[in-house]
Order: C-alpha cells, then structure tokens, then sequence
C-alpha cells in the first residue's frame, strides 16, 4: 500500500513587498534614527547653533577613544551584562526543568516570582542590597559582585518570558516524555532535546536584557558609583565637561549594543540553521 | 498469565477517581483496542502501563515483571503520541536513531536498523528532511518508526491518528496494522473511534467511566453489546424502551431492560412482507441520508419514537420522505440490554 503524501509548508511563491510598505517602513526607519543621527552630527562638529552645525572635528572620538577609563568602563559594562545575563539565564533553565518535567503547577509561582521585579523601583532594589550585604565581610559585600546580583534580578523578567515561550512553543514536557520513552534520562532529554530548541528564544530575550543592562544608571551609581564604573556612570560623569565629548560617548554606546546585537543574531540564526 | 496484567488498577487525580479497579491480561502479540469516549480512563491506563503516569492503586505487570514503580525510561516500552512529538531539531534520521543511541547501540547497527524502520514506514528519501518540512502522515510514521526501532517489549499508540485526515487514516491503520503483523509486535492501541477499533484490533476492551464496560474481538463487541453504553457506543444501535418494544410487538420485556437493534438488520418495505421470526411494525420515513455506500432512513413509528434503518444505496429502490413502510425486525437481532450493565439476551 502506498502511504505518498504531499509535504506542507511548501515554500511560498516570492512576493516583492509592495511599494507603500516599503514606504511606510523607510518613514519609520528615519523616525527612530534620527535622535542617532541628530547626536551623532552632534557629536562631529564644534558647534551647533545656527540651522547647520559648523566646524567638523573628530576630536570628542579622539579625546574619548584615548580615555582608558572609557575603555574600562566598556569593558566592565559588558563584563556586567555578560556575566548576570549568564547567570539568569542557567538560573531560569534549572527552574524551569523543575517546573517543565517535574512539578508543573510550580510555574504559576514561578510567574510570580520572575514578575517581582518589574514592580521594583531601582533605588529601592539598590538601597536593599546594600544594606543587606554592605559590610558583611562575604564575597557578596563587594561592589561588583552587588552589582552581578543586581542585574541578574533586573533582568529576570524579560528573560523569564524569553524561556517561558519558548519552552511552550515547543510542547517542551511532550518532547521529554517522548525521550523518555525512548530510554532517555528526564534531565538528560531536558539538555539533549529540549535545550537546542529553545536557544533561539533565550538569546532573544538576553538581547532585551543586554540593552537593559547597557542602559542603567540607578543601579550601577548607587551600588558601585566610580568603585566599578560602567558606561552610564561615565556618561554621567563626563556630561558636565562637554556635550560633544557626551554626545560621541552615547553614539559609541549605541554602536557597541548594536555590535552585540547582531553578533547574537548571526548566532540565532546558525543554531536556527542547525 | 498474560503478557500484560494490569491488577485492580486505581489512578485518583484529586478527589477524581480516573480509573477504578481495572483488571485484564492482554496476550503476547495481540493488538488490543482501548475504546471509549473522551475522558473514560483509557489514555490514562496507556500512560501508567507506559510509567509516564504512576497508579495510586493496583499492579502492573509486563511479561512476569512488575513495572508498577520502575521508571518510563527503563520499561522498554515504545510510544506514538497524537501530537507527533518529533524531536523540531533533528531530521528524521536523527529522531529515528535516537532510542538506539539512549541503548548505546554501535553505529553500524544504528544505521541499518534505522534505515530498515523509515523503509518499513514507506519514508525512505526523506532521511535527511526535518519535522517542520514533513505532511502530518508523514510526521506519524517518523514517530512510528522511532518507535518500533529500538524493538520495545510493547507499542503504545495514543490516538495517533487522530489529527490525519479520513483517506490517509484508512492508509495508516491498515499500515499498523501490517507493522504489527510482520513484527508480532504486543500493540495496544488508544482511540475514541469505533471504526478505527474495528479495523484494527483483535480484542476491543470498552472503556465507561474509568471502569472496562465490555471486552471481546470486534465481531463479539458489536454483535453482542452487554450494556446501553455499549450499545450506543458502537455500532449506532436503535433503543427501544421496554414499553415501547411492547406496545409496538405485543412482546413482554421486563423493566430495566432496552430493546437494542442494529440499523443494517432492520427490513424495511413498502409492502407488508410475509416474514417469519420477525417482529412487523409499521412507520412513516421522515429523512434519509445518504452515508457512502449506505442510505440511512429514518423512521417515525407508532407513539412518536423514530428509529434508523440502513439499507445498501441502490438508487432504483428509495423511499421519500412520508412514504409508509413496513419495518421488520428480526427477533435474533432485538437484544435486551439493561439499562446497567449485565449479560445480554435476545427477545423472542
């Protein structure tokens, strides 16, 4: 007997997108640049008070890109980002086993407690932190580690949802039963099939968390200030010195997330490849 | 002893009793039919025998070994799911391969058992294809061979074809069906489709309520419902009340009982037939409908109650609605059913 289907999702014919599309997202594309681009004309010229700005000069680069404490504050910023982001996300993918392949009616507590900190003020995430652990003499009263901890609870949520998707999207508890049954190990089937499925949706949501992290200044000022600088504080503290120099800094730290940005997409899409 | 014993299994979720002391064997080799409706007990039964649900009562024994508490993964036991569940991120290859590699098979062995079980679910050429490019059907047999592959000491197949559409359904049980045969392969089979349980069982077990309504091979099943559930679950039989089947018949039916007839035995004609051993009614046709190679009529009898009656669709010999007949129902073929189940027997 024969069984000869015909396969779905076959690919659709090509279709050009239609002029006023293309339109409409160009008007949009402008719209979300120009603040960039204002800032980085901004950030090229001596002064900027007539219609045109006059006096090209990439003097602010210069300045900024001799700075060594620029650099180290880069350098830290995504040493930060880097770290607490890994942190979360191995946190959150234990959890989630638990929740997936164990006990499944823990998720709504799970829910829960990920949601806390969007209702949490970051003045009052960093004043408890200090005075929780300032002075303790543990690892944790040093600033940096203050500051990894601070970050892996401000982006919990956004990498939660990330996960929490993802793992959805998948049937993630389905897939390991059907290991299961194939003589694979819960945790085993969690790690070997589960995981490769939802790496995509775990580097989108670390982008969303990479540019929280790049763009806090409450917690990074209050818990470490200039003890470990990031770029922020050194925004911060540049800010009154030159608009120029403030300028050139912002427009470096776009072009360093956008950087990020597109590397973890180019993984994105080798593991959607694989 | 059976092959499989399931003793006095109790499965509670909560306060809700899911199944209620099910006991039966099933025999090696057999391709067993757990039948009923949505939420009877009968995929919750195909999951604790599989280890994926734990019993809160009972025994479960698998070829003399008890397997109550040993975990899913060490049962040896094979599983098709109604979702495919196809690992999204290997090919069909992969996913197929995948139990053998958990045994820690040789790569030689892998590769020609592998290929032997996609030939045998007719996918060969799509070795290479991932999930997502693959036709439903196509999905089930990847599932399939995955699971016949690492050669299990059972195949459980929950309602696997119940997502695939009507023509490649029919294909894909009688492949099961033939899977089975060429394996000798100990299959239970999980569906709410009496057909389906028809075509493709040796012995149907009839789930109600988290309780076994009736067991036996098709023909007995159909033939011989033992309940009302029974009867209105397979086979689309007519019931009669007891006094109604009296006051139509003049036939005395004790209290407690219906009368059970299958449409396909019920006579019908425009003339008053000269039949023996049969009950004569007469009735107006109120509808017919066209079912395949059936035509359905139904019939409007004296007191209001209407019954079916199936006749072979031959286009010169129709009857239109409010047309007066003659039904004639065979007295062999009007079983008395309780109401609750209890052995049944025909009215004469």
């Amino acid at each position: 007997m024969s069984l000869k289907t015909k396969a779905v999702g076959a690919s659709a014919p090509d279709k050009k997108t239609p002029l006023a599309a293309k339109i409409f997202l160009g008007v949009v594309a402008l719209y979300l640049l120009v603040p960039f681009l204002t800032t980085l004309v901004y950030s090229l010229f001596v002064e900027w008070t007539d219609v045109l700005p006059s006096g090209f000069t990439l003097r602010n680069y210069a300045e900024l890109f001799t700075n060594s404490t620029f650099w180290f504050s880069i350098g830290r910023t995504l040493v930060l980002c880097l770290v607490s982001v890994a942190i979360t996300i191995v946190l959150l993918l234990l959890a989630m086993y638990v929740v997936v392949a164990v006990n499944r009616r823990l998720g709504r507590f799970m829910q829960f407690v990920c949601m806390i900190p969007y209702a949490l003020q970051g003045v009052i995430l960093s004043i408890g932190i200090i005075s929780l652990y300032t002075g303790t003499g543990t690892i944790l009263s040093n600033r940096m580690f203050m500051l990894f901890g601070a970050y892996t609870i401000l982006v919990l949520p956004y990498i939660y949802q990330g996960i929490r998707n993802a793992l959805n999207a998948i049937d993630a508890n389905m897939l390991i039963q059907a290991a299961e049954m194939l003589g694979c190990g819960r945790f085993r089937a969690y790690v070997q099939v589960v995981l490769p499925n939802i790496v995509s949706g775990i580097l989108v949501s670390s982008l969303l968390a990479e540019s929280i992290v790049f763009g806090d200044f409450v917690l990074a000022n209050n818990i470490a200030g200039t003890n470990y600088q990031n770029i922020q504080v050194f925004l911060q503290a540049n800010m009154a010195r030159s608009s120029g120099l403030s300028s050139a800094i912002v427009v470096v730290i776009f072009l360093v997330v956008a950087a990020v940005t597109a590397l973890v997409l180019k993984l994105q899409h080798t593991s959607q490849n694989k | 002893m059976a092959y499989i014993e399931f003793r006095d299994v109790v499965k509670r979720f909560g306060d809700n009793t899911v199944l209620d002391h099910i006991s039966f064997g099933i025999q090696q080799g057999d391709l067993v039919t757990l039948l009923g409706p949505s939420g009877c007990g009968k995929s919750t039964l195909l999951r604790c025998l599989s280890g994926l649900e734990t019993v809160t009562e009972g025994q479960i024994v698998l070829d003399g070994r008890d397997v109550t508490n040993v975990p899913a993964s060490k049962r040896n036991i094979g599983m098709v799911f109604q979702q495919y569940s196809l690992f999204p991120n290997m090919t069909v290859e992969q996913n197929v391969a995948f139990g053998l590699k958990m045994k820690k098979v040789d790569p030689a062995t892998i590769e020609r058992k592998v290929a032997e079980a996609i030939a045998m679910v007719e996918l060969s050429g799509k070795e290479k294809a991932y999930p997502s490019s693959l036709s439903g059907g196509q999905q089930q047999r990847a599932a399939l061979a995955r699971s016949i592959v690492t050669e299990p000491a059972v195949l459980l197949l929950d309602e696997p074809l119940s997502a695939i559409d009507a023509k490649l359904r029919k294909a894909l049980q009688s492949r099961i069906r033939e899977i089975h045969q060429e394996l000798g392969l100990t299959t239970i089979f999980v569906t709410h489709d009496q057909d389906e349980a028809m075509v493709m069982s040796d012995v149907i077990q009839l789930f109600h309520s988290g309780r076994i309504e009736q067991a036996g091979s098709p023909v007995e099943v159909y033939t011989s419902p033992v309940s009302e559930f029974a009867a209105s679950f397979i086979g689309s039989y007519n019931q009669l009340s007891a006094s109604d089947f009296t006051a139509l018949t003049g036939v005395p039916v004790p209290q407690g009982n219906v009368i059970a007839i299958r449409p396909e035995t019920i006579g019908i004609s425009r003339e008053r037939p000269d039949e023996k051993d049969a009950h004569l009614v007469d009735g107006t046709v109120v509808d017919s409908t066209p079912r395949g190679n059936v035509l359905r009529y139904t019939v409007r009898l004296e007191g209001g109650t209407t019954v079916f009656v199936d006749v072979l669709f031959r286009s010169f010999h129709m009857f239109d609605r409010g047309n007066k007949v003659y039904l004639s129902l065979p007295e062999r073929d009007c079983l008395v059913i309780p109401v609750n189940a209890a052995s049944a027997r025909t009215a004469a």
